[in-house]
């Protein structure tokens, strides 16, 4: 979505006693990451939008997720730039904001496991099967035939 | 920047949280019927109501329609009555809604409906596209949560498309809310651009939108506006007319070229070229 609404928005010049800024349809989106670096356990890392500021981030969970939250953390992670195309110019990853969220209310957090490992239905174990027969025919070709003891193909 | 995000009553989300995954459930048909049992003074409300308008304003823009507050809130308890027993989905709260149903990790594909296309959500009050769009924000992140885990683990994502499905049903749902917004202001104000402008030169002699925006001091005191050039002089106009014919210029070049393609294809694949005239 090309940035409309809460991000393009037009808001009127602060005077004093003026109404608070309001969004009506936010379109700024979070992602709950696995922390690379092991956090503290109340404390949850986020991807979030460029344009959110840490009020925005305490708002948000607060208003939309019913999150308690005690205290917010925002960095901007630099994105690389090291690497080169076919044409030696530099190629640059887009750099990310990561906000570091504590949660309130004595809650914890821990990042789940989104693959675990299920159990193999019936097809799928029948194509491992025919993948490992068709395995081991293809290296008993590469070996050659046995009976000629290991002598090579062209002697 | 402070802000407050404002979601609505959360009585009513629930029911709209039945169509999750974009898909059209039995609930939103439901919800659909329990809506037409409210009064037609009701729908006609929804439809004049606008995000952010305040109701005084409206009242002081259209003098015969007086706002019948307690007819509204009676509509609004029967609603609830009868959405009492409806929940579709548990509702489930906290952080665990940045993250798929349990029953879905680890499978390969997820079932999914289709998007909300833009016929369906015209058909909506104002007030249940603004819950509409939390009910798509909170998928689009728990999406969004997905494809960045499943990309650290190597794996392929269940069932990318979900993700464009909701794009494109927050898509619609802010075409709808602005054009509910640009017919309401014109009936109001008569324009159609929330902020007025006007077209206006640079020095170059180049044509540009011009969208006026508040100062806090008046523009005759204002040096910076006063130092911008919104003219052209005389002896430009001789660059006006060089920069047209470099413009017409490239175009019929670029068509010329384009032309030439057709014609070489043509000559290469003639059977083709007979379809497609034929056709």
């Amino acid at each position: 979505m090309a940035k409309i609404g809460a991000k393009r928005a037009v808001y009127p010049l602060f005077q004093l006693g003026g109404p608070q800024l309001r969004i009506f349809r936010p379109n700024f989106f979070m992602q709950a990451v696995r922390p690379g670096v092991p956090q503290p356990e109340d404390t949850v890392q986020f991807r979030i939008s460029m344009e959110m500021t840490r009020i925005d981030v305490k708002n948000y969970l607060e208003k939309i997720y019913n999150v308690p939250v005690a205290a917010v953390r925002t960095r901007i992670q630099y994105g690389s730039n090291n690497k080169r195309n076919h044409k030696n110019q530099r190629v640059k990853k887009p750099d990310y904001k990561v906000a570091y969220v504590q949660l309130g209310q004595g809650q914890t957090f821990q990042f789940p496991n989104l693959f675990p490992e299920k159990e193999e239905d019936a097809e799928t174990r029948s194509h491992d099967d025919f993948r490992n027969k068709y395995m081991e025919s293809e290296k008993q070709r590469q070996e050659g035939d046995p009976r000629r003891g290991g002598v090579p193909d062209w002697f | 920047m402070a802000t407050i995000f404002s979601p609505l009553l959360a009585p009513l989300r629930a029911a709209v949280r039945g169509a999750r995954h974009c898909g059209r459930s039995g609930a939103e048909r439901i919800m659909a019927a329990a809506a037409g049992m409210s009064a037609l003074c009701r729908r006609l409300m929804g439809s004049l109501r606008l995000s952010g308008v305040r109701p005084s304003l409206m009242a002081a823009g259209i003098p015969g329609l007086t706002p019948n507050l307690f007819h509204k809130s009676q509509a609004k308890v029967e609603l609830l009555h009868q959405l009492k027993f409806l929940h579709t989905t548990l509702s489930r709260k906290g952080l665990e809604e940045f993250f798929d149903d349990p029953a879905n990790w680890g499978e390969k594909t997820v079932k999914s409906g289709d998007a909300w296309n833009i016929k369906q959500l015209r058909a909506k009050s104002s007030e249940d596209l603004h819950k509409l769009w939390y009910v798509l924000l909170k998928e689009k992140n728990m999406l969004l949560t997905l494809e960045l885990e499943s990309k650290r683990q190597l794996k392929p994502m269940p069932s990318p498309e979900r993700l464009e499905k909701v794009e494109e049903s927050m898509k619609n749902i802010d075409l709808v809310v602005r054009e509910r917004e640009i017919a309401l202001r014109l009936l109001q104000t008569g324009h159609e651009k929330p902020v007025p402008g006007e077209w206006r030169h640079d020095f170059l002699g180049r044509t540009y939108w011009y969208s006026y925006k508040e100062w806090p001091i008046p523009w005759y005191l204002n040096k910076k506006y006063k130092k911008r050039k919104f003219y052209y002089l005389p002896h430009v106009e001789r660059f006006i007319r060089l920069r047209l014919e470099q413009s017409l210029r490239t175009r019929a070049r670029r068509q010329s070229l384009e032309k030439t393609k057709q014609k070489l294809l043509e000559r290469k694949f003639p059977h083709l070229a007979a379809k497609s005239q034929s056709q």
